[in-house]
């Protein structure tokens, strides 16, 4: 009997649901960044706003790189739903912790999606997310930075107007 | 035609001859090209058991519509239950088949 599946699909099957699912998580983020870019907008702080609008942007390239890279290789991609974005925030401060976990948990997907192709002997998307875990090696990188501006010059007075300012440059410092 | 998969209410062939599959539904016999098979797990991935005995889905029927809306299913409870088992049996009969070729 033929391999009809190898001859349609390059990668596994399995592994094209864990990148579905990969998509609802990179949708999910992107619509969260642009929550949080929202309420900085609302509360005067220019400069982290900017931040967000780039980083939903950021989110979104990515889960199109997954999107094309399923159809690309002849499985189906799934256009995401997204629900159940938070919209309340007590601080800058919240914000950023709130957005390390979630680069956090996406940098865990990942590695655990190359675990899978692992399993499966699936080296192309092996290879193909080896971009992800360098991106997201230096995404949690750049919210770390941000905290720590936090622990550096705390918020008092004009510290939050401050600290805003130097937002842009958490990224500056990212490796060529 | 090779069959692949026989769950209680259908069955799976591959066709190598024309490179696609045939599903024998209870009344029809429906031919479908690997997207359209990938297209029909998903649908059948998302069909919510536990709708049918929360209250939720009262009626414990689910319509399916399939190859680019060319066929319209309703399926029961039992059939739905089935169905699941029916897609997850022939799936891992595709993926055996894959390690045959590859350890050939």
């Amino acid at each position: 009997m033929k391999d009809l599946v190898r001859q349609k699909l390059s990668i596994h099957v399995d592994v094209m649901d864990l990148l579905n699912k990969q998509i609802e998580k990179e949708a999910h983020s992107s619509s969260a960044y642009l929550a949080m870019a929202s309420w900085c907008d609302h509360n005067a702080l220019s400069y982290s706003a900017d931040f967000f609008y780039e980083q939903a942007a950021e989110e979104r390239e990515h889960m199109m790189k997954i999107f094309r890279y399923i159809n690309d290789n002849g499985g189906t991609a799934f256009s995401p739903e997204v629900s159940g974005v938070n919209h309340d925030f007590k601080s800058l401060e919240e914000i950023f912790e709130t957005a390390l976990d979630q680069e956090i948990a996406i940098t865990k997907s990942i590695h655990n999606l190359v675990g899978k192709c692992r399993k499966v002997n699936d080296y192309t998307t092996e290879y193909f997310l080896h971009w992800f875990i360098q991106e997201q090696m230096e995404e949690e990188q750049t919210m770390r930075r941000a905290l720590e501006l936090f622990d550096l010059m705390g918020t008092d007075g004009l510290g939050l107007k401050l600290l805003d300012e130097r937002i842009p440059q958490i990224r500056d410092k990212r490796p060529e | 035609m090779k069959v692949l998969h026989q769950s209680q209410f259908f069955i799976s062939y591959q066709c190598d001859k024309q490179r696609c599959f045939f599903i024998e539904f209870p009344h029809k016999t429906i031919k479908l090209g690997f997207c359209q098979l990938l297209a029909f797990r998903q649908q059948v991935k998302e069909i919510d058991l536990e709708s049918h005995f929360n209250g939720q889905n009262i009626h414990g029927m689910e319509m399916l519509m399939l190859c680019n809306r060319q066929h319209f299913f309703v399926f029961n409870t039992l059939e739905c239950i089935d169905l699941k088992e029916f897609i997850t049996g022939t799936f891992a009969m595709l993926e055996l088949n894959s390690l045959l070729a590859t350890s050939v």
